[in-house]
């Protein structure tokens, strides 16, 4: 994409990333509170598939590799954090290295690349490896729920009442789920760092929560009040993680703050439906895809959109006339 | 084209450098839907090889000179003649078992855009001899692709060979998947494109952007203004003309004097000094 090449300059990828990963450190943490070091060690393996995934191809490319653009860590790690404690390691690492090859290199790069790695690689491991990626088993005694996930209820269209649990096991992410991904608190907390460091990426996050948020109030998958679905769709899985950290990804965002809201709301709404009508209980990250190839589209059509608005009253007073 | 070319000239052109599925992305829905694996991808590849070739030759022998609006509809029929009785064959006389994916696929492999776009670009503008080639090289080459697509999505997607199994560790269901396909087609197309920009890189010179600049440059020259031829009015009768034509040619007819320097070098030549007059002066 010409627009990518053009923007590449402007940004520095080892700031931009650099960034990421200063927010994914408290996520971090807590799947390490949550789940011990077997996170730290899930974690470690997606960053070296990752890494090395990359030295070996840009060696094979006759390509300069640069572990200090940081993308490849934030691959890894954003792969590790979305994925159960439990997982078998080559999971994360199969998952890291098809992020690299096939969503990263081939495009010249993280800041060129047209579809977020990140969730490329998470999509391939979900297609692949269902069963494992939606198995929460893992140190789940002490859980909210037990093993059940939020995601599975609402799948399942069981209702979890707010007034009879500890909302706050909720926010802060002690219900059985991804490692990383489901402790709104932190998420919000990310949010806010977002806000001061890249002000401007925030209309796609705006974008996504709000079709969220409106998807889950009008259609609720639960019988239970609006607040309550809301609540409990924003919780379920990475929605929030990949509102923070997928749908705001450089390459991808488009220009205009208009299109990044539109942007942000198209993966939104693709997130919804597919969690209404899909197969898997997790979607975010084909939603994601979906939304990052629709993005030049509304690019596009969203620029030519204050013109013909502004023909209409002009077009309405020569009717008149 | 020239009816000289041998068969390894065509061979390379339709094989290689013009391969159908990975430069010119055409026949892409049997190999996604149909090539999951290495059986599946040996039956498409002769069903498509066998129909391509023989299509192909009576284009080019017989379907000359009928319009090329009913031409395209005809290959399409001619080529589902001619797969429907081979199926039917295999169905009722062999014991070759087509698995139920395969069978819906069939029609997509017999209207096959390979197929349209070779008959209609090179079959019906050649003759028979080349046609042959043409389509037995197209063919050889698609059928390369659908094996090597076929053989790596059952290794990855079902950890097994022609329905041996291998017992790898992992295996990769998205492979069996039509973005698996795409992804692994990706990738042959690229490794293709290098392979002809270090041995065959005349055929990448001739670009997308290169040809459009070339048609641009012509169309500015075929634009640009042309002199405008000067009318000359005769005023003097004919007869008079006629007679300054018949006259003798002086030597100041041949003349012909354009600059300061020719001036001088002329006056030089007939004596005239001009330094020496204007002193005189």
């Amino acid at each position: 994409m010409s627009n990518n090449q053009t923007k590449q300059k402007t940004v520095k990828a080892s700031k931009l990333y650099g960034d990421y990963l200063v927010m994914l450190v408290a996520p971090i943490a807590l799947s390490v509170i949550f789940y011990g070091t077997r996170a730290l060690a899930v974690i470690a393996v997606s960053v070296l598939s990752a890494v090395l995934s990359d030295l070996i191809f840009s060696a094979f490319l006759r390509k300069n590799f640069l572990l200090k653009d940081l993308s490849n860590v934030f691959i890894g790690a954003a792969i590790a954090l979305m994925m159960p404690a439990g997982i078998s390691l080559y999971v994360p690492a199969v998952a890291s290295v098809f992020a690299v090859i096939t969503a990263k290199i081939p495009f010249g790069g993280s800041l060129r690349a047209p579809f977020v790695p990140a969730a490329a690689g998470f999509a391939f491991a979900t297609v692949c490896f269902k069963e494992q990626i939606f198995d929460y088993s893992y140190n789940s005694a002490d859980k909210l729920l037990g093993n059940h996930s939020l995601g599975s209820l609402l799948t399942q269209g069981n209702a979890v009442y707010l007034d009879t649990i500890n909302t706050f096991d909720i926010l802060s992410g002690n219900v059985a789920g991804p490692m990383g991904t489901g402790c709104g608190l932190l998420m919000l907390a990310c949010l806010v760092f977002l806000a001061f460091r890249r002000k401007e990426a925030l209309f796609a996050t705006a974008g996504f929560i709000a079709a969220c948020v409106l998807y889950a109030a009008v259609f609720p998958r639960i019988n239970a009040n609006a607040f309550t679905s809301v609540v409990l769709e924003l919780s379920a899985g990475s929605l929030l993680f990949a509102a923070v950290f997928l749908i705001t990804d450089y390459a991808a965002l488009p220009e205009k703050r208009l299109t990044r809201f539109v942007y942000g709301a198209v993966g939104g709404v693709f997130c919804m439906l597919m969690r209404t009508v899909g197969t898997y209980e997790e979607t975010v990250c084909f939603a994601v895809l979906l939304a990052n190839g629709f993005s030049p589209v509304i690019d596009s059509v969203v620029k030519k959109l204050p013109s013909a608005v502004k023909a209409v009253p002009f077009k309405r007073k020569e009717a008149e006339k | 084209m020239s009816n000289n070319l041998s068969f390894k000239e065509v061979f390379i052109k339709g094989a290689v450098i013009f391969n159908p599925v990975l430069v010119q992305l055409v026949g892409l829905c049997p190999v996604v839907a149909a090539s999951t694996t290495l059986k599946s991808a040996v039956m498409l590849s002769a069903i498509a090889c066998t129909e391509l070739i023989i299509v192909c030759v009576i284009a080019s022998a017989i379907l000359k000179s009928i319009p090329r609006w009913a031409r395209v509809p005809l290959y399409l029929v001619i080529g589902l003649l001619l797969i429907c009785p081979v199926l039917w064959y295999i169905e009722t006389k062999t014991l070759i078992n087509l698995s139920l994916g395969m069978k819906i696929y069939i029609p997509l492999i017999a209207i096959n855009s390979v197929v349209a776009v070779h008959c209609e670009q090179f079959a019906v503008k050649n003759s028979v001899r080349l046609a042959f080639y043409d389509a037995a090289a197209v063919g050889i080459g698609a059928s390369v692709i659908f094996l090597l697509v076929g053989t790596i999505r059952e290794i990855l997607g079902n950890s097994s060979i022609g329905g041996i199994a291998l017992n790898l560790p992992i295996s990769f269901k998205g492979m069996l998947l039509p973005f698996g396909c795409l992804i692994i087609l990706g990738f042959m197309a690229a490794g293709l494109k290098t392979f002809i920009s270090k041995r065959h890189p005349e055929y990448l010179e001739v670009s997308a952007p290169v040809a459009k600049k070339k048609a641009d440059k012509a169309v500015a020259e075929a634009n640009e203004p042309q002199p405008v031829p000067v009318e000359v009015q005769i005023t003097e009768p004919v007869e008079t003309l006629k007679e300054k034509i018949d006259e003798p040619k002086t030597d100041a007819d041949d003349i012909k004097i354009k600059t300061e320097a020719e001036i001088d070098e002329f006056l030089r030549s007939l004596g005239i000094n001009l330094d020496e007059k204007g002193d005189g002066q």
